[in-house]
């Protein structure tokens, strides 16, 4: 089964739908035509790179020049994530590096060598796009799980003082706001779970079978994704909090007012 | 006998302002002091730079004559018990913000029974039945004595009060004044109240950050 091709001509035509919610945003006093026009740019260009990367990683399927590409990828969402945490680069980028790459190449490894099995581990049709989706998950829950953590302990800075003189140790202290914080990041891919192919059809999925695979291969496809992302961004989370212990407070176990990005 | 807690000419620099200028002092196991002064004249900021909560710039605090370092901070954590004008209890209820501490692992082996809860209780004037009460909806005066019981529930011996008496009414401040006539009990407080500056003997008058002058019962 054939995915049909969709010519320039009937592309334009889809970049023509854009022009509706443009009108009613319009008529409604939302004057977004310049953010709008530029993230819809910016999305063809970054996607159309994109696809001419993919296509020559695909033909090449170099395992050096995959790796290389995750390491992109991977440097990308490190930055992206501590910059939407709002948490200073110079100071976390290694730590959060260290989180999400241990947890990405964990679970895509888990994924590709023991449960798909390809003939070559690093075949760029898999473990480009695995990688990428649990990534991009996983930097969702990241930004969720650092911003949270910060800013509760700012919010009650008083509170984890009074645990400080009440005996705990550093790690006593900020376990309340470590755990509402690993909960706020996990708990969207946990909803996600238990609502899925109920409330949508999850884009993975929709995109196999519009590919041409069969449902009930898409649906594996799909479930082990969901278990991988489940994973990697609960390690990735309590790693990159854990990491950031040691970098965020002073010897006298006070938050450092200057790792944190001001508003 | 040796001092408890001694400023020795120590400077605190919080963003790039100076709260505290070469303070130096003393204070003896037993002994109780108040700091006093105008708003932002750097009371409180006494009590938090003992507790290592404000980075030293220069001089040296010492805690029963061993400097404050990161490693000696968290003894001096343990010995000491801060109650602020509207202290956290960190907690639901009041029994579990009383019990706190006790989760830690300095404090896990010597839980207080509920004998010794309502003993404390009793001693603060407050009523047994508090403890069933959510820590939201008591009073401020109310959270300072729970925060006050924590502290003699843990046996901590030297006290850094923070205008506690400020919300109290005269029944269970007198509760609070009868708890630290106690010989064995150091407070370091914050107060403007002329009763508390009576009874404390030892009164230091802050000034911009600066020291300005020290008096002990009643003499300069």
């Amino acid at each position: 089964m054939e995915t049909l091709d969709i010519a320039l001509p009937r592309m334009a035509l889809l970049y023509g739908l854009c022009l509706l919610p443009w009108l009613l945003l319009w008529l409604i006093g939302l004057r977004l035509s310049r953010d709008i026009g530029i993230s819809i740019l910016r999305m063809s260009i970054q996607l159309a790179l994109v696809g001419i990367y993919l296509k020559m990683l695909f033909d090449l399927n170099h395992p050096w020049l995959n790796g290389l590409w995750i390491l992109v990828m991977l440097l990308v969402a490190d930055l992206s994530i501590l910059r939407r945490a709002g948490l200073k680069a110079r100071y976390f980028v290694l730590a959060t590096f260290m989180a999400i790459a241990s947890s990405i190449l964990f679970s895509t490894a888990y994924l590709v060598i023991l449960v798909i099995q390809p003939t070559h581990f690093y075949d760029a049709r898999y473990i480009v796009p695995l990688a990428g989706m649990i990534l991009g998950n996983c930097l969702q829950g990241n930004v969720i799980a650092l911003e949270r953590f910060y800013s509760a302990l700012r919010k009650n800075e008083n509170e984890y003082a009074t645990f400080l003189m009440l005996g705990a140790t550093r790690w006593e202290a900020v376990r309340p706001y470590f755990r509402d914080a690993v909960k706020a990041a996990i708990n969207p891919t946990i909803a996600g779970m238990a609502t899925m192919g109920l409330v949508s059809l999850p884009g993975m999925m929709t995109g196999q079978i519009l590919g041409g695979s069969e449902p009930w291969l898409a649906v594996k496809y799909q479930i082990a994704i969901m278990i991988c992302i489940f994973t990697s961004t609960t390690i990735a989370c309590i790693i990159n909090l854990k990491l950031s212990l040691n970098i965020a407070f002073n010897e006298f176990d006070v938050l450092r007012d200057e790792v944190i990005d001001k508003p | 006998m040796s001092p408890i807690i001694r400023f020795d000419r120590v400077s605190v620099i919080v963003h790039e302002k100076t709260i505290l200028s070469d303070i130096s002092f003393t204070l003896f196991p037993g002994e109780k002091a108040v700091l006093c002064g105008k708003s932002g004249s750097g009371k409180s900021s006494v009590l938090r730079t003992l507790l290592g909560l404000h980075p030293i710039k220069s001089g040296t605090v010492y805690f029963q004559e061993q400097p404050l370092t990161p490693s000696s901070v968290q003894t001096v954590r343990s010995c000491t018990a801060y109650i602020g004008q509207e202290p956290m209890l960190g907690a639901e209820s009041v029994r579990e913000a009383l019990l706190l501490p006790f989760q830690f692992k300095t404090h896990r082996d010597h839980k207080p029974t509920e004998a010794q809860l309502i003993e404390v209780l009793q001693r603060l004037h407050l009523p047994a039945d508090i403890l069933r009460q959510e820590s939201s909806r008591i009073s401020g005066g109310e959270k300072q004595r729970i925060a006050l019981a924590r502290g003699l529930l843990l046996g901590k011996k030297l006290y850094l009060l923070d205008e506690v008496t400020s919300a109290l009414d005269a029944e269970s401040k007198q509760a609070v004044f009868d708890v630290f006539s106690d010989p064995q009990l150091t407070v370091l407080s914050v107060a403007h109240d002329p009763e508390w500056l009576e009874r404390c003997g030892i009164v230091f008058e802050l000034e911009a950050g600066r020291l300005t002058q020290v008096k002990r019962n009643g003499n300069t």
